[in-house]
């Protein structure tokens, strides 16, 4: 929290939050970046979860019985 | 009375500044005792109600003239102002550092958490007005009626076959090798619809068309009419072995729908 | 009237209070009086508590009641966050073909509903087409059959609701597609019923041709036991106890009575992680929209 930290804020604050414009520019690519890292961040945390239930796991499941019967 | 009262409203001020027109009374620090107010009388008339009202000047006044009063200030000791720091930044809070030394970084951060409001709303507006909008296309059990799958084995050469297919009749024709022959070569300056045979089919055997007359929308019958492909008994249109309209009312060919060959074996039409 | 009706609001309004008019930033607890203090710990509680009576009677066992409650299994997919179990569902679903399906049926499951979900789609094709459907009418007018295909229904045991119960000696078997959400304690209560059946006690009478179980309302249940150890044998080899295949038809009759069921979960993170994000930053919008006016003070004072 040094004087550093202040100067990225402002700065920060002075390119993207100052003009209404850019405000609503950031917020829409942030919203683009943000949609696709965080479907795939709940995804991945629901895939841990529940790792080994769902229908891929018992796909792979499946063909490994299929291997193993022919 | 009231008037007195309201006199009295500005006695415990001080002035701060020096006027001519008023004498320096130094400020005193009043201990902030109880007050005593006198019941309120009840304001029934306009008059008294108006004199309810606070109608002196309580702020700054700057006069116009040089020598006059430039500023005039009221100074209240005699009210205690309440604790704030429920609603200061902790920043803010030091007596040690201006608050405009913080400025920037709280209104970086205050944006900062009113984007990401935003993102997420943005986020779930979208997730909804998709959710509404793909209610809108087909569905599932409406697509899963729209393939048909046929074993191609099932039907010999010469031979045609109707399916019904999205509510309407399909027409599958195995053709002989004559029939592909004189389709092929006919000269497309004679049609109605001109479009040439390899246009109509994927593979010159297999003939796909829907089975409705583009005139009125009957159901042609196979293997008739004067060109061997089919015959509208309705109007009598008449059709020839690809479907392409020949005599008659009818303005257009047989339509051709979308249709594809997975393997040997099997056409998946839709 | 409308001057009358101002006059009088004016009035009131203009009115001075006996002491100051008083503002003050009161957010916290701590700052509230002893009296208010006591008003909100006494208002939480009696809430605490009328909520915590209405569960107990809700769930309360009744003396006079003659069934026993089913206990709560630890299913797998009980949690929050946690998915149907799919190799279960897919083994719940053999046991339903070669056991169930002799009495209840599916009424609103197609078998393009298992691709993707429990089987591949020639899995699937395989599977509709050792059915026979009735379909048409042809060219003749005439109705015909022909093998199943995905888009057609499980096929129904029986014809019509008579026909159910003119062969299982007027009792009807209820339909099984919603039966998890159609019944108080969802699959416990399924599986307590597939697993509870037991010899009467003493005193109580069954009747001839009903069969005696605890879970069931009154004791006396239509339904015979259906399932036993090694009834059917698992395609995937788990040893098929009856504990096991009652669990695996409870998980499966979940997956048919709620097939959104994994997507509503995977839903249910988001929507928990979105809405705290909007919850904090609406409630430091309003903090900071009304701070200038939380942190002023008006007082008038008369003299």
């Amino acid at each position: 929290m040094g004087v550093n930290t202040v100067s990225i804020a402002t700065k920060i604050y002075q390119t993207l939050f100052r003009r209404t414009s850019t405000f609503a520019l950031t917020i829409v690519v942030g919203t683009l970046f943000f949609e696709r890292a965080f479907d795939e961040g709940t995804g991945y945390i629901f895939d841990r979860i529940n790792a080994g239930k769902q229908y891929k796991d018992l796909k792979k499941q499946l063909e490994l019985r299929a291997a193993k019967e022919e | 009375m009231m008037s007195v009262g309201r006199v009295a409203q500005l006695a415990a001020t001080s002035q701060i500044v020096p006027s001519f027109l008023r004498p320096l009374i130094p400020p005193i620090a009043q201990k902030a005792d109880k007050l005593i107010v006198q019941e309120n009388e009840i304001a029934k008339t306009h008059y008294s109600l108006s004199k309810q009202l606070a109608n002196l000047k309580l702020a700054v006044s700057a006069s116009r003239s040089l020598a006059g009063t430039q500023q005039t200030r009221c100074a209240h000791t005699d009210i205690r102002i309440p604790d704030f720091s429920e609603y200061r930044r902790t920043d803010n809070k030091s007596n040690r550092k201006s608050e405009d030394s913080n400025l920037m970084r709280g209104r970086a951060f205050t944006y900062l958490l009113v984007g990401s409001g935003g993102i997420a709303a943005a986020y779930s507006g979208k997730a909804i007005v998709h959710q509404f909008v793909s209610s809108m296309s087909a569905s599932a059990d409406v697509l899963a009626m729209a393939k048909i799958d046929i074993k191609l084995g099932d039907i010999p050469e010469g031979k045609h076959v109707t399916f019904k297919w999205r509510g309407k009749p399909l027409f599958v024709r195995h053709r002989t090798a004559e029939e592909i022959e004189s389709e092929k070569s006919v000269n497309l300056a004679e049609l109605r619809d001109p479009q040439h045979d390899d246009d109509r089919v994927q593979k010159s055997e297999w003939l796909v068309i829907l089975g409705v007359c583009t005139h009125l929308g009957c159901v042609p019958i196979a293997n008739a009419g004067d060109y061997g492909g089919y015959y509208c008994p309705c109007h009598g249109s008449h059709y020839d072995c690809s479907g392409r309209i020949r005599k008659g009312p009818a303005p257009l060919n047989l339509e051709v729908p979308f249709y594809e060959f997975t393997d040997d074996e099997t056409l998946v039409v839709g | 009237m409308a001057t009358l009706v101002g006059r009088a609001s004016k009035q009131a309004l203009l009115r001075a209070h006996s002491s100051i008019i008083h503002q003050k930033a009161n957010l916290s607890f701590k700052n509230l009086s002893k009296g208010k203090k006591w008003a909100v710990a006494a208002f939480g509680t009696l809430t605490a508590g009328g909520v915590g009576l209405a569960v107990a009677l809700n769930t309360a066992v009744l003396a006079s009641d003659l069934t026993l409650h089913p206990p709560k299994y630890p299913w797998d997919h009980a949690g929050l966050l946690s998915a149907l179990d799919r190799a279960s569902v897919r083994r719940g679903y053999q046991v339903y073909k070669q056991v169930c399906a002799a009495c209840h049926s599916l009424e609103y499951m197609y078998y393009r509903n298992l691709v993707g979900e429990i089987m591949e789609e020639d899995e699937a094709k395989a599977e509709a087409a050792e059915i026979m459907v009735v379909d048409g009418p042809n060219d003749q007018g005439l109705m015909f059959e022909r093998p199943g295909k995905l888009s057609d229904k499980f096929p129904k045991p029986y014809p019509n609701d008579e026909a159910a119960r003119a062969a299982n000696n007027g009792a009807l078997p209820p339909d099984l597609t919603y039966i998890v959400n159609a019944r108080h304690g969802g699959e416990n209560y399924l599986f307590s019923i597939l697993t509870g059946y037991c010899d009467p006690p003493a005193g109580v009478e069954v009747r001839e041709g009903l069969h005696y179980n605890p879970y069931f309302p009154g004791g006396s249940i239509a339904m015979a036991q259906a399932l036993y150890n090694e009834i059917i044998e698992y395609d995937d080899g788990t040893p098929a106890t009856t504990s096991q295949l009652a669990k695996d038809v409870c998980t499966f009759l979940r997956w048919v009575a709620e097939p959104e069921h994994d997507t509503r979960k995977r839903m249910g993170i988001k929507a928990i992680m979105i809405f705290t994000v909007l919850l904090t930053s609406a409630y430091y919008m309003k903090r900071a929209k009304w701070a200038p006016l939380k942190t002023q003070k008006i007082a008038f004072k008369p003299r």
